[in-house]
């Protein structure tokens, strides 16, 4: 990029073509205060905080806005300009509610902030003490009109990067507030309750409602980990104050990266269930008590050693919760095999595995496995996004957002396969609904349509008409031909799916499946799964998978690791629940872990360090961001002390 | 040098202000050795003599306020408002997006305590203006310390600075508006 000269305070600085006033400003270590700019969003020059004089201009500009250019000369501090600033200052002030003694973003405001940088202790303006509402009505966001200063950030961040576009503004001049849709309280609009809005907001007008007055950033620390409740694996910031979880934020949140999710961001602040802080042995199913760490590892291995003695190590089996850092999983499956001697360790979710693997493998035919994915952010660059499968806005809602993002910037278009109601779905260009079983119809006639009918190539299949397939699979015959249009029209095409292929358990459909990716990308494969575990492809890849499903190895006893995971069904349930012995390493009280003769404690997320594996293969680490219930001990020491008696 | 005489307000806030004021430790016997306390709700004293130097916490929100910030501003040679009432309206300008009719009607009458109530009408008690202003809205104001309360340490370098002779002004660090 081309290197540009300007003056900036009778200093030479350089900068890029295309950056603004405001960007060489910044890159130049000269500070402008600002409001409205959030890196990475659209600046709009909202505020007029970075208001500078330029020469041959008439009048002060706003920098965040203004094309810098070779031989600019600016100045960024004349008294003048300070003097405008703190009017600015004054007069958002007195435009609504900005008495700070009970606002929740008091100490981490931006407009208090700035206030104190320019000394302002008294308006000159009246106020004017408009009478606005504050909606209060959605699960975890307060939005209060009377703190907004109209800036617009959660505007942008809502429509430029979470790409929901729930927020935007009403009404004009001083009448305009922040708004949800058409007006509706934000609890009822479409908003999905990502957060984003709250960590842009710079005053105290969205705020959450897990985290106010719980603590401020300067009366805690900020502990940089991993998300690790679904695989997409985002980086959060963690607020701790005296060994509680203030809040969540996305890390380094900018235009580009630091989203999060409802989930991730406040559902994991504080859970109510109870957890398990003791081991608890059943002798007589339904009757518990709790035991010493001493009593209840020698009963484990006493109980081990007992069906390795009389039934042999086939006997046993160790199913290991893909939520647990590699780490963990390790451990457990080392000790598993060569401690316990049993062949029989899998994940939570391994029949995924051993479903998506075979499929892909059977569609590669050179040996390729997992490597043929896309990363997530493929999706961000798509034309057209197809998804196949899954409800990513409710399981994985930060890829969901990926897709709604490629198409607010890049006009991308959107097709859902999935009988599900769901919220992408609703949002699409195009949704089929076949019925559950007509999925494989649905991929086989749009492979057979998109290859005969275009240019592309690929061996148009006998025999499928759209007619026929539509009436097989329950869909619209009109949709289905709309759809292999779309397809065929794209360019940069992206294909997302997940458990509504995966748990069919055929490989042959994930094959399928990857074929018509195949086909609709010209420019090679662009196709990424969603793997149901937070470390579901870490764990999968460091082996600690089976070959087969625990339905075909009926154990006698069943050990599972499930830490702070939820129970999921799945086919391993009922066989752990019908088994003779039943070991649960848990953080929460569950139905699992009342089947269970003998239940362990385990941390929680947040109590544990260690590494994942995302859904596309990034490799992130989480840190130990709070101190865990005192007589709990790590899963991986557990682990060791079982070892060390058998 | 004689003492520098100060005399203080309470009108519209909570007195925690004048807490604050009281919250500077030890060196509140510094202070009283340079400083001589007259008219404060602290001394009891009623009437307002000339002064150096007036302090004056809460807003103005009735006409009594109005009348004792105005006859403290005449008697005093500097007058420091402390707060953010005084500095802002604070707490008490939160009635202003209502009207006084509206505020007074639910509080004596609609508030969920209240049972046969009326709206007092005393002569004895000073009315309520029509809106609760910061003091600067109705007196000129030399030196303002904001904040809820004001942190003690800014009390103090707004006396140390006016004893050193400065009109003083809070440096960002101190400023605080809650």
């Amino acid at each position: 990029m081309k290197e540009i000269t300007l003056a900036i305070n009778e200093k030479q600085v350089k900068g890029k073509e295309g950056d603004t006033v405001l960007d060489v400003c910044r890159a130049n270590d000269i500070y402008l205060p600002t409001l409205c700019h959030l890196e990475g969003l659209t600046d709009v020059g909202a505020c007029r905080m970075c208001v500078v004089e330029i020469e041959k201009e008439r009048r002060p500009i706003p920098a965040c806005t203004y094309p810098a250019r070779d031989g600019l000369v600016v100045r960024t501090h004349t008294e003048k300009l300070e003097k405008y600033r703190r009017q600015i200052l004054e007069l958002l002030f007195t435009e609504r509610n900005h008495f700070c003694f009970f606002c929740a973003a008091s100490g981490e405001c931006e407009l208090q902030g700035l206030a104190y940088r320019y000394q302002m202790d008294h308006v000159r303006y009246p106020y004017t003490f408009p009478a606005l509402p504050t909606d209060t009505l959605s699960g975890f966001l307060v939005l209060d009109h009377n703190r907004c200063i109209l800036c617009g950030r959660c505007v942008r961040i809502c429509s430029e990067v979470v790409g929901n576009h729930t927020l935007d503004f009403a009404r004009r001049g001083w009448r305009t507030v922040v708004t949800a849709d058409l007006d509706q309280p934000l609890g009822e609009s479409s908003c999905i309750t990502c957060g984003a809005c709250v960590q842009a907001c710079p005053t105290g007008a969205l705020f959450s409602k897990v985290s106010a007055y719980r603590g401020r950033a300067t009366e805690g620390k900020f502990v940089r980990s991993l998300c690790s409740l679904c695989s997409v694996g985002c980086d959060i910031d963690v607020l701790v104050k005296d060994n509680n979880i203030v809040r969540i934020d996305g890390a380094d949140l900018t235009g580009f990266k630091g989203q999060l999710c409802v989930k991730g961001r406040f559902q994991q602040v504080y859970r109510e269930n109870p957890r398990i802080v003791t081991p608890l042995i059943a002798r007589k199913r339904g009757v518990v008590r709790p035991a010493s760490w001493e009593e209840a590892l020698n009963l484990v291995a006493t109980e081990l050693k007992a069906y390795l003695g009389r039934y042999g190590a086939g006997s046993i089996a160790g199913l290991v919760s893909s939520r647990c850092p590699n780490e963990t999983v390790e451990a457990f499956a080392g000790f598993m095999r060569d401690n316990v001697g049993t062949s029989f360790v899998d994940t939570l979710d391994g029949s995924t595995y051993r479903t998506l693997l075979q499929g892909v493998t059977a569609f590669a035919k050179n040996g390729q496995g997992l490597e043929i994915e896309s990363p997530l952010e493929a999706i961000l660059e798509a034309d057209c996004v197809l998804v196949v499968g899954a409800d990513l806005l409710e399981s994985h809602p930060v890829a969901g957002c990926y897709i709604l993002r490629a198409r607010t910037r890049n006009r991308a278009r959107l097709l859902v396969i999935e009988p599900r109601q769901n919220d992408l779905g609703v949002r699409a260009d195009l949704w089929l609904r076949p019925a559950e079983d007509g999925m494989e119809t649905v991929i086989n006639a749009l492979t057979a349509l998109v290859a005969g009918k275009g240019k592309r190539t690929g061996k148009p299949r006998k025999g499928i008409s759209a007619a026929g397939a539509a009436r097989d699979a329950g869909v619209d015959e009109a949709l289905l031909e709309q759809a292999a249009e779309m397809l065929k029209s794209a360019q940069k095409a992206v294909v997302v799916y997940g458990e509504g292929i995966l748990n069919k358990e055929d490989p042959k459909l994930v094959a399928s499946l990857l074929e018509l990716a195949n086909l609709i990308n010209p420019d090679g494969l662009k196709v990424t799964s969603i793997k149901p575990g937070a470390n579901s492809r870490g764990a999968w890849e460091s082996g600690a998978v089976s070959q087969k499903g625990l339905a075909k190895a009926s154990p006698r006893l069943v050990y599972v690791l499930l830490s702070d995971d939820e129970v999921r069904d799945g086919d391993w349930l009922a066989q752990a629940e019908q088994a003779e012995f039943l070991v649960v390493q848990a953080s929460y009280a569950s139905p699992l872990t009342e089947a269970a003769d003998l239940v362990l404690p385990s941390p929680i997320w947040a109590e544990r360090a260690g590494t994942y594996v995302s859904l596309d293969g990034k490799v992130g680490h989480s840190q130990e961001v709070l101190e865990p219930p005192p007589g709990l001990k790590d899963d991986k020491e557990i682990i060791q002390e079982l070892a060390s008696r058998l | 040098m004689g003492k520098v005489k100060l005399a203080t307000a309470w009108l519209d806030g909570c007195a925690g202000c004048h807490m604050s004021l009281l919250d500077m430790d030890e060196d509140l016997v510094a202070i009283a050795g340079a400083v001589e306390f007259t008219r404060s709700p602290i001394t009891d004293i009623k009437d307002f003599p000339e002064v150096d130097v007036g302090l004056m916490e809460g807003a103005i929100g009735t006409v009594a306020h109005e009348e004792e910030a105005r006859e403290l501003r005449k008697k005093c040679k500097i007058l420091i408002v402390l707060g953010d009432c005084a500095c802002f309206g604070g707490i008490p300008s939160m009635r202003n997006r209502f009207s006084k009719e509206e505020v007074l009607r639910r509080a004596y009458i609609e508030s969920e305590s209240t049972k046969d109530g009326k709206i007092p009408s005393s002569p004895e008690i000073p009315p309520l203006l029509e809106q609760a202003l910061p003091v600067s809205a109705v007196v000129k104001v030399d030196c303002f310390v904001p904040g809820c309360p004001p942190n003690a340490r800014a009390i103090k370098y707004a006396l140390t600075e006016l004893l050193q002779g400065r009109i003083p002004v809070l440096p960002s660090e101190m400023m605080r508006f809650d």
